[in-house]
């Protein structure tokens, strides 16, 4: 009930931030009254989860035997962003691993 | 030659003599507790610059258009250009680790104290006993049998295990073997047994021989949860999921019915590494535009590119070398439960022995390397984004990422068998198979429960409806 408790919670902040960033009045009150079914919605999916576990997998990122040395790498600023209203970069996949990007063909070494 | 058990031995009986079977398994020792092995986060690189950040600010000046400006860099490594698209080479004779049993045989094999066949594991010590004479032993541990322990960052190039070599293309699964005991001939059907008992002699007789159709692997990692200490996680982790489960299985439930699966996998390590690339955005600014109800949050950022670079090495990287069981999709089949429960203690796997699996199921490997480098290139590349991960927590806009390379100095393949508890329930009407799974060395339990449908769509409307009724309620005082 904790995770069910905590989904409705996200659910309203999330329908209480669209209220706030929503130019016209409009939206913010049809975003208020979509919150019975997001509600609804909120209540099935994680019920479900909790009984089929469909979401879940062998988390080998973190429990594979895994040393890595220091990781190295560039920073370079290229641009900047001016009066956007989005809150992360888009696109954002930083703690999404498994989410494939363009692969850039390997070194021709022996396999 | 390979090492022998290593029972207390007094001496053979005469080949054909056949002992009674002996009595139950002596009584159980405790388990020692599974050894997980910890990850090792990489040291991040410096992250950029902390950002002062402005809240709520007065009306701001129109935005200006993007502007690319120059800064200064972090000297490291960046990502390498694109080499010329290269298929993977894949030497025509990789170095081969000879596992092979050659003290055991196709066949009887018995125990070295009585010469009894009736040989089963103990699941309470993780130890084989003869059943007629109650000595106990146990195969050499793999890694030291098998020199597994050298160091993975010197890998190159591609390392098997023999018992993980190439499925031959018209190897059958069913093995016909003379029994030694009395010539009678036994099938074993070896996609789901590595032993079969002879119905004149009552000899059990067993699969050892590396024959080419992935039924033998190098080792195997034994039962070391009973069958009770099963049934009982199964009922506590069904008995939290009653409200909603399904009639019908609440009904049907008899967790008695757990199955003892040796499944099997490809132990993987990898000497790798690997380059990302992509942006990432830092908070410079944000304010507020309007008033009242009409308030807008703006936001402006600074860009940068960003690559990262981590050399790491991966030990007993577990992946399914059953086609059947590496099929996660939900839609369809449960199988992602059984993955769910990895990973495994698999440092104290022993040498093959087919007597561990008497008196469990099994189901043999039928993926070749080749067919496996895929979901193993996806699993490195998920472990390099995640080692990076911790190096870009100064963006605090987030990061896209959009190239990724991995380069596979080397990898050794190790084939084995994985113990698991499994209770299934088929749901007719939906076609599906849910497993509750027992990992049967950490004992980690995960399952699926069928749901009752209506009882959970009618707690979704009602909680919906009531939801809807507060806010209607609360708009209504608000209009009024």
């Amino acid at each position: 009930m904790v995770d069910l408790a905590g989904d409705l919670l996200a659910a309203v902040q999330h329908l209480a931030s669209y209220h706030s960033n929503d130019d016209d009045n409009g939206g913010g009150w049809l975003a208020l009254l979509a919150a019975g079914p997001a509600a609804g919605v909120a209540v099935w999916t994680t019920i479900f989860r909790y009984y089929r576990n469909t979401d879940k997998r062998n988390d080998y990122e973190h429990e594979a035997g895994i040393v890595a040395q220091p990781v190295t790498g560039s920073d370079q600023k290229v641009d900047e962003v001016h009066g956007t209203r989005r809150k992360r970069i888009d696109g954002d996949n930083v703690a999404n691993y498994r989410q494939r990007v363009q692969r850039i063909p390997s070194d021709p070494e022996p396999r | 030659m390979s090492d022998p058990v290593t029972p207390p031995t007094t001496g053979t009986p005469p080949a054909g003599s056949v002992p009674p079977a002996g009595g139950p398994a002596a009584p159980a020792a405790a388990p020692p507790p599974a050894a997980p092995t910890p990850a090792s986060p990489a040291p991040a690189s410096p992250p950029p610059t902390a950002v002062p950040v402005t809240s709520s600010a007065p009306p701001a000046p129109p935005a200006p258009p993007p502007t690319s400006t120059a800064a200064a860099t972090v000297p490291a490594q960046p990502v390498a250009p694109a080499a010329p698209a290269a298929a993977p080479l894949i030497p025509t004779a990789p170095p081969v680790i000879d596992t092979e049993r050659r003290d055991l045989t196709d066949g009887v094999n018995r125990c070295a104290k009585c010469g009894s066949t009736d040989i089963v594991l103990n699941p309470a010590t993780g130890m084989l006993v003869c059943q007629f004479c109650r000595t106990e032993w146990s195969e050499e541990n793999a890694v030291a049998a098998f020199g597994l322990d050298t160091d993975i960052a010197a890998l190159k190039g591609t390392t098997i295990a023999s018992g993980a070599k190439d499925i031959a293309p018209d190897a059958s699964s069913v093995v016909t073997l003379k029994c030694q005991g009395c010539g009678a001939e036994v099938v074993i059907d070896t996609a789901h047994a590595m032993s079969g008992r002879c119905h004149w002699c009552r000899h059990t007789l067993t699969i050892n021989d590396q024959i080419p159709n992935g039924a033998v692997p190098d080792a195997v990692l034994p039962f070391r949860m009973t069958h009770d200490e099963a049934v009982e996680r199964i009922r506590a982790f069904a008995s939290k999921r009653r409200m909603f489960a399904l009639g019908r299985f609440k009904r049907e439930f008899t967790p008695e019915n757990v199955v003892g699966v040796y499944l099997p996998y490809m132990l993987v390590d990898g000497n790798v590494a690997s380059d990302v690339a992509g942006h990432g955005e830092v908070l410079r600014r944000r304010y507020t535009r309007g008033t009242g109800n009409n308030q807008t949050t703006y936001y402006d950022a600074d860009v940068y590119a960003v690559t990262r670079h981590v050399d790491f090495t991966v030990d007993d990287l577990t992946i399914e070398s059953s086609s059947e069981r590496a099929n996660l999709d939900t839609r369809v089949n449960t199988n992602n439960i059984i993955n769910t429960i990895l990973p495994f203690d698999t440092k104290e796997a022993v040498r093959w022995n087919a007597d561990y699996l008497i008196g469990f199921t099994s189901e043999k490997r039928d993926t070749d390397i080749a067919g496996l480098r895929p979901e193993l290139d996806d699993q490195l590349m998920s472990i390099a984004r995640a080692q990076v991960q911790a190096s870009v927590a100064g963006y605090d806009r987030g990061v896209r990422w959009e190239q990724e390379k991995l380069d596979v100095k080397g990898t050794r393949w190790v084939s084995v068998y994985l113990p698991v508890w499994l209770y299934s329930y088929y749901q007719e009407e939906k076609r599906l198979l849910h497993y509750i799974a027992v990992n049967a060395r950490t004992g980690e339990t995960m399952g699926s429960i069928p749901i009752q449908t209506w009882k959970l769509l009618l707690l979704s409307l009602t909680t919906g409806t009531v939801i809807e009724g507060a806010v209607l309620g609360f708009l209504g005082m608000l209009l009024w």
